[in-house]
């Protein structure tokens, strides 16, 4: 065997078991589902009994040159399973739901959105200024889901008798599943997403 | 007739002595099996690996030289949920751990010159160790150069004069360091073949 052969064999052989015998990951959309939750360790959520929700998802917000805010709902098709499976989810815990009207315990927002750029305009504008009006609401610093970025659904339960200068109620509960609006019509993954987000929470439990 | 057969084999013999590499450059592969902190973080073996041993013989017994490798470890882990603190994450997690060592080698001889000749050795100098951790598309990475020992016994099989079947059992510890706060070591069982000049 040459030497010249021997000098271009050894590298050739480790290039070639680099670059051809690395190992794979995820093999399909499903595999990069996660489900994230955290809470707020203060908050007691076994004197906490009743919640209230808005009936519609936000998934996109627009504002004109006017000024003026537009938001884009989901389709109630949709909508309307997700937010059925968050309250067999409550109603599973002990939680029943009422009116906004009848001062819940706890004010459960959900959202699916498509960009992190959103998550802050979108919940504060639509929450202190627009749909239930008076309360604020506010990313507390120390949650980090600020990475969230395509395909994400969103719930958040948030104190609403909390009382500080700006009028905002921090949120004690957040879920977030990434990955799992990716444009198809079917919202089983989402579903799914949101049983995880609940299972993985039994602090939520109330008595 | 004896005088010549004496003379033929005087000449055999010199000519092997003189034939006897001067240097010795292994190609193997090699399976690596996590051990310690490696080993709890992915249980599976490497099955990518690879390492290239060059060895200037001193003498017939002893060769000094060089150990370049790399192994890499993964494991796909099932869905399940990590919590930290007051956070939950559940997800399945895709792990790596990346092994390159870069030694300066030793290695003793024991039967030079016969067909089948086992040696051990030991090789020590540095590893770069680099953990992924992914989750959607996300990455934890770590990374550590980990001061490395590598104790190693094997064995040569002549295949011809110019190069043998080598199977060599390598450990390699590398201490801990830099993101990775563990001793990081595998055991590694390498096959190949040695080329000899």
């Amino acid at each position: 065997m040459s030497r010249l052969f021997k000098i271009l064999l050894l590298p050739s052989a480790a290039v070639l078991l680099f670059a051809g015998c690395y190992p794979g990951g995820p093999d399909f959309t499903e595999d990069l589902d996660v489900v994230y939750t955290t809470f707020n360790p203060e908050f007691d959520f076994q004197a906490a009994t009743t919640y209230s929700r808005p009936d519609q998802i936000v998934i996109d917000v627009e504002i004109d040159n006017d000024g003026d805010t537009i938001y884009e709902f989901m389709k109630q098709i949709y909508a309307d399973q997700i937010l059925q499976r968050i309250d067999a989810n409550m109603a599973n815990l002990g939680y029943q739901k009422v009116d906004v009207s009848a001062n819940p315990d706890l004010l459960l927002m959900p959202a699916a959105m498509s960009s992190t750029t959103y998550f802050y305009s979108y919940w504060y504008c639509w929450w202190y200024g627009g749909y239930w009006g008076g309360w604020g609401w506010y990313y507390p610093p120390y949650y980090s889901v600020s990475s969230y970025t395509t395909g994400s659904m969103i719930i958040t339960l948030s104190d609403p008798t909390s009382d500080n200068p700006i009028n905002q109620t921090p949120a004690t509960w957040i879920a977030a599943m990434n990955g799992l609006l990716t444009g198809n019509n079917d919202v089983s993954r989402v579903l799914e997403g949101i049983d995880q987000a609940f299972e993985q929470s039994a602090y939520l439990k109330t008595n | 007739m004896k005088k010549i057969f004496i003379a033929i084999c005087t000449l055999m013999v010199f000519g092997l002595t003189n034939i006897e590499a001067q240097t010795k450059t292994s190609l193997t592969y090699g399976v690596g099996f996590g051990m310690g902190d490696l080993g709890d973080f992915i249980s599976k073996p490497s099955w990518r690996g690879a390492t290239i041993d060059f060895r200037q013989m001193t003498t017939d017994k002893i060769g000094i030289g060089f150990s370049l490798g790399w192994n890499v470890f993964y494991e796909e882990k099932d869905f399940d949920t990590y919590t930290f603190e007051n956070q939950s994450l559940s997800g399945k997690q895709y792990r790596y751990s990346n092994h390159i060592p870069m030694l300066a080698s030793f290695d003793y001889y024991l039967t030079a010159g016969q067909k089948i000749n086992p040696f051990i050795g030991l090789g020590t100098g540095v590893m770069y160790s680099r953990r992924n951790t992914d989750m959607n598309l996300y990455t934890i990475e770590q990374d550590a150069w980990n001061f490395t020992l590598q104790p190693q016994i094997g064995i040569e099989i002549d295949n011809n004069l110019s190069s043998s079947f080598t199977v060599i059992a390598k450990y390699y510890n590398g201490f801990a360091a830099g993101d990775l706060t563990e001793n990081q070591s595998y055991f590694s069982i390498n096959v190949g073949w040695t080329f000899k000049s």
